[in-house]
């Protein structure tokens, strides 16, 4: 699914507005001789609000263009509204329709109704039958355009363009890459709970297209993201023991990675993609290794009479976090790449007997976030690499298995609030706020959230 | 069946209707935009404090609001104003003001060698006085001289008449002929007295106010207008290292508490994410005008500003 993308040029000023930049222009070379004693405000605290923002339905291009210009409005509306860094205005409160995307909005009237920032685009079929998508970015307070771009793709794909446009408005905006042109893979989960059926499932990070990746005959667990984006990998008990598997999206060809006597279990890729660290049986006990994909050489990381498990990349693969249970209870620790001596970095300070389990390393490396086990409660939570500045996002019966957005600053997880009914998937930003469910067909649970696609 | 409406429920109904509704269209104006007021300084104090304090306060409070009168209408009592009254104000105008007190220490230094000459034949019966009327009026010498002159007249109007006869006695001889201009000239002058020392009044109204508090922005201004500028200001939660994100606007201001230019960002910063905050602290700028807390009277202050919007203190953690 090929998305090829041109950059719009920003419109012509009219008139008037040149004139206003010109005095503005004089004015600010004028500012900095004239202002010598000038008072100084420091504003410690803003306000940690949605920015709103006016999406339109976009331009038809042609009459039969109508649907999809208010469903890719409608998906962008959805997208941003979920980030909770942003509040769509209900297209009731619009003052202006907007009939023509090359034209300049009348920003008095988005200003008006209290919209910071205003996506105008259009759809129109093209005549070799290929969907052309366009979109500028407006902000409504100085009416400049801060981002502009065209597409061009098969009209099946209209809603990865929304995503995409999501993402430039999200990344304008915010300063942050976005991540809605994502997936997530997560174990689907059907049937009573004595017998439940779980397969592998792929969807787009909003919930929509979902897709079965296996049929549901064994069971599956812990699937993970490959940075290509082409390849998960996961475990499934298959007829003997648990076993590590290699699956490719897009051809369906699934492999077994490497042949181990005992369990192989709880794998990740390398960020380079070239390799799978994972845990190995070893008697009751569980040891890491490293798998190279091409050569197929294992090297092994760690060597203690304990279970070291859930072993994952930082971002620039020169370490690895996993959880062990070499002090005793299960902890986080924090070894180099390849082996050595690992620190452990988690220490509750409120609970003793904490225990902390499924270490996952942000995209962006700052944080490592993990779930926490104690008093009846399983809580997610993250804390640095170093172990410092712990924090709490959620604290609930049964919350787990957290999985970062792409750029870091949204983070995933399954809730399970017990009883006959089964888990579903949750986001949560790193802040701590906008806790939402996310929409699947039936239960779901361990979530891995792709990187994003293009 | 018919039913009977009685006319006068009907005309007191409408009648009702009427005066309420009249009443909910004029009355439902616009809240009026006041600028908050200044914020005053409040010490707590104990009961013994207090009761020592009071005897102090006692002359400082009497002193108080007559300094500020006097101070106001210096130019024109001196003369009438006794000695002792005088000496009282010295200790206001120090304590109150820093200014002031340089200026008289100085200027009767100065002005005593000056005046004897042209003065001192005019009020040798006032000597201490002068002491005090030549530190006040320094700046507006000559008005105050007029004034003294003038107001001189009352009491002594043969001195003055021989003192300002230069302009009089060529008008006495041509006037003396038509009364009708002379009591025009008379008006005339009055009136320019009047409004002499009406700016006068004005002109040190205003400078004791700046000496007082106009001249600094108040905590109350300034507690406003960061209140209006957190308020509009958008910080996005679970940014990436906040403490690298503090910008800086630099903003002019017309009289009319609006932008007279585009706010511009003095500080720097390199990053995507440094750039939307920029923006968003922009964003603040543009919607918070006009900033109808500002007070007319420190205009000199908030026309020129810089404002840091620093979101370090939001994310201890």
């Amino acid at each position: 699914m090929s998305v090829t993308s041109f950059p719009l040029p920003p419109l012509p000023l009219d008139r008037r507005r040149l004139l206003i930049g010109g005095a503005g222009a004089t004015a600010a070379l004028l500012l900095p001789s004239l202002a010598t004693a000038q008072t100084k405000l420091v504003i410690p605290e803003g306000n940690v609000a949605p920015l709103p923002i006016a999406i339109p339905n976009f331009v038809a291009g042609s009459p039969a263009d109508g649907q999809v210009g208010a469903d890719v409005a409608g998906v962008i509306t959805n997208n941003l509204t979920r980030s909770g860094l942003f509040a769509p205005i209900d297209p009731a409160a619009f003052i202006e329709r907007i009939t023509d995307s090359d034209k300049p909005p009348n920003f008095q009237s988005w200003k008006t109704i209290n919209a910071q920032a205003l996506v105008i685009g259009r759809m129109s079929r093209q005549n070799d039958g290929r969907l052309k998508a366009e979109f500028r970015l407006w902000d409504v307070a100085s009416g400049q355009q801060l981002a502009g771009q065209q597409y061009f793709t098969a009209p099946e794909y209209w809603r990865r363009i929304a995503h995409i446009i999501s993402d430039q408005i999200y990344e304008r905006l915010t300063g942050d890459k976005g991540y809605f042109d994502s997936r997530v893979v997560f174990v689907d989960e059907s049937g009573p709970s004595e017998r439940r059926v779980k397969r592998l499932a792929i969807m787009d990070q909003d919930g929509a297209n979902v897709r079965y990746l296996t049929r549901g005959a064994d069971l599956v667990l812990t699937p993970r993201f490959s940075p290509s984006t082409q390849e998960i990998t996961y475990m499934e008990f298959g007829q003997g023991d648990p076993r590590v598997y290699l699956f490719n999206i897009e051809t369906g060809q699934r492999e077994i990675v490497g042949n181990f006597p005992g369990m192989s279990f709880s794998p990740r890729f390398s960020p380079d993609g070239q390799r799978i660290v994972m845990s190995l049986q070893q008697g009751a006990n569980s040891n890491l290794f490293v798998m190279d994909l091409r050569s197929k050489a294992t090297t092994r990381l760690t060597d203690t009479p304990a279970i070291d498990t859930s072993p994952c990349y930082s971002p620039d693969g020169s370490q690895i976090c996993f959880e062990s249970d070499r002090g005793g209870k299960p902890q986080i620790y924090v070894m180099p790449a390849a082996g050595g001596t690992a620190q452990r970095i988690s220490f509750s300070k409120d609970d003793v007997n904490a225990t902390y389990s499924t270490p996952v390393w942000s995209p962006r490396g700052d944080y490592i976030a993990f779930t926490r086990q104690g008093g009846g409660q399983f809580s997610i939570g993250l804390l640095k690499p170093d172990g410092s500045g712990e924090r709490i996002l959620t604290t609930g019966f049964h919350n787990e298995g957290p999985t970062f957005a792409p750029n870091g600053r949204v983070v995933m997880f399954f809730r399970d609030p017990g009883g006959n009914s089964g888990p579903s998937l949750f986001t949560i930003d790193i802040s701590g706020r906008n806790e939402l469910k996310v929409p699947t067909p039936g239960f779901a649970s361990d979530p891995a959230w792709s990187p994003l696609l293009s | 069946m018919k039913l009977k409406v009685d006319k006068t429920i009907v005309a007191s109904a409408a009648l009702h209707v009427l005066v309420i509704g009249w009443g909910v269209i004029s009355f439902s104006a616009r809240s009026l935009e006041a600028p908050p007021p200044e914020s005053m300084p409040v010490d707590i104090i104990s009961a013994d404090q207090l009761s020592k304090i009071t005897a102090g306060t006692k002359t400082g409070d009497k002193n108080n609001p007559k300094p500020l009168v006097e101070k106001v209408a210096d130019p024109k009592p001196v003369d009438d104003d006794a000695v002792g009254k005088i000496t009282e104000k010295k200790e206001i105008i120090t304590s109150s003001a820093p200014q002031p007190p340089p200026k008289p220490v100085e200027k009767p230094v100065e002005k005593k060698p000056d005046p004897p000459k042209p003065v001192a034949e005019n009020k040798p019966k006032d000597e201490p006085k002068p002491v005090e009327k030549q530190p006040d009026p320094p700046k507006v010498d000559p008005i105050a001289e007029a004034l003294k002159s003038e107001e001189a007249k009352k009491p002594k109007p043969k001195q003055e008449a021989k003192a300002a006869p230069p302009q009089p006695p060529k008008p006495k001889q041509e006037r003396v002929f038509d009364q009708t201009k002379i009591a025009a000239l008379l008006d005339k002058r009055d009136p320019t007295r009047q409004s002499i020392t009406g700016a006068a009044l004005n002109a040190s109204a205003s400078l004791g106010t700046t000496h007082g508090h106009a001249a600094t922005l108040s905590q109350s201004e300034l507690d406003a207008m960061r209140a209006r500028l957190a308020s509009l200001w958008n910080v996005q939660p679970g940014v990436e290292h906040p403490e690298e994100l503090i910008v800086t606007v630099r903003i002019r201001l017309n009289p009319d508490r609006r932008l007279a230019a585009p706010p511009q960002v003095v500080s720097t910063g390199t990053s995507p994410r440094y750039q939307a905050a920029a923006e968003a602290a922009v964003r603040a700028v543009l919607e918070g005008q006009p900033y109808n807390m500002l007070r007319d009277e420190s205009y000199d202050q908030w026309k020129y500003m810089d404002i840091d919007f620093d979101p370090k203190q939001m994310f201890h953690s």
